[in-house]
């Protein structure tokens, strides 16, 4: 239901044009090939989905891209410049969720999000008001007070989504976003992310769902596999 | 046990050994022998040694007074209450899964299948009290701390503790259960139904914990100890984090995760004051034996790093999708905010009490201070030290060096904090014992905030 997204929560950042971009990307361990040179390129407001059988790299490559993986060949760089984690202007940039984040196991959905949005320096009724609507738009809001040990994995996946989507970014990194949902929440999750790009966000997403694929990609780029 | 339930575990038993020849009574005896053997080849000497170096004489005058006594019974109180919670977690009656699964689940009467469980667990403690308590007597006795007589007693003493530990033990493996006591039941009096009333869903948790505990030492993973032997907290689910600046919210959330816990925060501020008043009072006289500061310390090292648990989990949650706005180290520091407030208000407290009663002067809160930044460097040291090197675990490294890697920021406090309080009390210029205390915490520190790095690079 686009629309549905309450002002108070933000979309993207800064109205920033950011270009992502890996150039004949690849990564060995040893005699091991993760990932096969690829060539991705993600600009404002468009959105790259990454195709390919179990084991082909597109994890490998999304942390690549997000800055937490240095690649054996080729080069990823956000606006030409390496993409590190550990720089400042690439964590505001990108927001990434590959694998399960971080939580803290005496905190709440809700104090999380506060947590989180603190951290990005919204502090007062704005931070509690925007953990409650993001609850409220992945329709997991009653579970505001339960711990992360108290969800079903579905119920989990969702979390994770709430807490990457409330923080700033302006390029939005998912690594297969509809794993563990129900055709609902998958068909929820599509319309958001649709409305993140329509706000100007870059979206980069490994997906196995051809009905998002379908809906959110502007460009696939298939992986191959090793 | 009736000759039918009898007949039943040796059938099963012989369904589970097969062909295999039964080496229970060797595999059972083989424990006893190496720790007979280490008690006495070890044990003993260490013990006379550790008792002649923490000022023997001073013992043999305090020992045995009413102090000495009542010291004495709360050293022992506070390990019974440690063992019964250790019950919880990890019970003396846990077999294997397997056998859980085929053999416990089976209508046979619990108190029979799990029998072979218990005895072999409160043989253990009994054999483990005797070989203490004959430790601790010879060594006494040999170090001149005490009659050799001391021997009988501290023998019969110890075995008996054993007695108590097993028994306390399995009360808090029954209490830990998801089903709760039996209704018309309660411990001790249901003490000889204790072992039917222990259900399998517990059992199972239990082995399953055990399984995962057992592999995470043998690797030296202790977060995975960590993680699986603490509880999940459910405390205060309505109280919500207020939202605040960016480092001053990583501060309320250790504070509302203390709230959450409230026995570990109960713990770690009562530690924390007893170690800070113990160090302060081994501040006051020159004659303070070393042993003082030293306990001080290791009860202070406990207290404060109940009070890291947000700092831990920082640690913990390393190599995953980064969420927060501020930087690793700069979240790493924040957390440190809590334990060295907490730290500091109850020295403040202990200090005023002691002040009051005339122990000590009010000038030692700084001396506990500094101690507290010291605490705060060793934990960082401890939470960020990951995974022990491959190195420690090769043939030509052992056991010793596994400990020692693990003990590193325990270590570095007793070393700075023992021998600047040891110092500080006997030199007529306690300052410059405090200024060189701040400048070894400051390595500390900085060791500690290197391996923040290091996981920081990693991740």
């Amino acid at each position: 239901m686009p629309g549905r997204r309450s002002a108070a929560i933000p979309a993207v950042s800064e109205p920033v044009s950011h270009v992502l971009r890996a150039t004949g990307v690849g990564k060995k361990i040893d005699e091991a090939v993760l990932l096969l040179p690829t060539d991705v390129e993600l600009g404002r407001a468009g959105c790259v989905v990454l195709r390919g059988p179990n084991g082909s790299g597109k994890t490998t490559l999304l942390r690549i891209l997000a800055g937490t993986l240095s690649p054996s060949e080729g080069e990823a760089t956000l606006d030409g410049s390496p993409v590190d984690e550990r720089l400042g202007s690439t964590r505001t940039a990108i927001a990434a969720l590959i694998g399960a984040p971080a939580t803290y196991r005496d905190l709440t959905l809700v104090d999380h999000l506060v947590l989180i949005d603190s951290t990005w320096g919204h502090a007062g009724d704005r931070a509690d008001a925007r953990s409650d609507e993001i609850l409220e738009l992945l329709e997991i809001d009653h579970l505001a007070g339960r711990f992360p040990h108290e969800l079903s994995s579905g119920q989990q996946q969702l979390f994770h989504l709430s807490m990457v989507l409330l923080r700033p970014s302006s390029i939005l990194m998912l690594d297969e976003p509809e794993q563990r949902l129900d055709p609902d929440k998958r068909d929820l999750l599509t319309r958001i992310l649709l409305d993140r790009k329509a706000d100007g966000s870059g979206l980069l997403i490994a997906c196995h769902d051809p009905a998002m694929t379908e809906a959110l990609a502007d460009t696939v780029v298939d992986v191959q596999s090793a | 046990m009736t000759g039918a339930d009898k007949e039943r575990l040796r059938q099963v038993r012989a369904a589970i050994l097969g062909d295999r020849p039964d080496t229970s009574l060797s595999t059972t005896l083989y424990p006893v022998y190496v720790a007979v053997i280490a008690a006495g080849a070890y044990g003993v000497p260490a013990a006379q040694q550790l008792f002649r170096t923490l000022d023997g004489h001073w013992l043999a005058a305090h020992a045995w007074t009413p102090g000495g006594a009542v010291v004495a019974a709360c050293v022992v109180a506070l390990l019974l209450v440690v063992v019964r919670l250790v019950g919880r977690v990890h019970g003396p009656v846990v077999p294997p899964l397997p056998y859980l699964e085929l053999v416990v689940s089976s209508p046979m009467p619990r108190k029979v299948t799990l029998a072979r469980n218990w005895r072999l667990s409160l043989g253990g403690s009994i054999i483990g009290g005797l070989l203490a308590g004959l430790v601790a007597g010879a060594g006494l006795a040999i170090a001149n701390v005490a009659n050799p007589v001391v021997l009988m007693p501290a023998t019969l003493g110890g075995t008996l503790l054993g007695v108590v530990v097993a028994e306390l033990w399995l009360q808090g493996q029954v209490h830990s259960s998801p089903l709760g006591l039996p209704k018309g039941s309660s411990l001790p009096r249901g003490r000889r139904n204790a072992l039917s009333m222990l259900d399998i869903t517990g059992l199972k948790r239990q082995s399953a914990s055990n399984a995962t505990i057992g592999g995470a030492v043998l690797a030296g993973d202790l977060r995975t100890v960590r993680l699986d032997a603490a509880r999940p907290s459910t405390h205060a689910r309505h109280v919500r984090l207020r939202a605040s600046g960016p480092r001053m919210v990583i501060a309320r959330r250790d504070l509302l995760g203390l709230r959450r816990a409230p026995w570990g925060a109960l713990y770690g501020l009562g530690f924390a004051a007893a170690g800070s008043a113990g160090l302060m009072l081994s501040l006051q006289s020159p004659r303070t034996p070393t042993m003082a500061p030293l306990f001080s310390l290791i009860v202070a090292y406990l207290g404060f790093g109940a009070l890291c648990e947000g700092l831990r989990l920082h640690a913990d949650n390393s190599g995953t999708s980064r969420l927060l706005g501020i930087a690793y180290r700069d979240t790493a520091l924040a957390h440190c905010v809590v334990p060295v407030s907490l730290w500091a208000l109850s020295a403040l407290v202990a200090d005023a009490v002691l002040s009051l009663a005339g122990l000590v002067r009010p000038i030692a809160f700084v001396w506990a201070l500094g101690i507290g930044i010291l605490l705060a460097g060793s934990h960082l040291m401890a939470s960020f030290r990951g995974l022990p090197p491959a190195g420690v675990f090769g043939p030509n490294a052992g056991v010793p060096a596994l400990i020692f890697w693990y003990a590193r920021p325990l270590l570095a406090t007793l070393v700075v904090g023992t021998a600047m309080t040891a110092w500080a009390a006997r030199t007529p210029a306690p300052w410059v014992a405090f200024s060189w205390m701040l400048i070894l915490t400051g390595g500390v520190v900085l060791w500690g905030l290197a391996l923040v790095d290091k996981r920081d690079r990693r991740s």
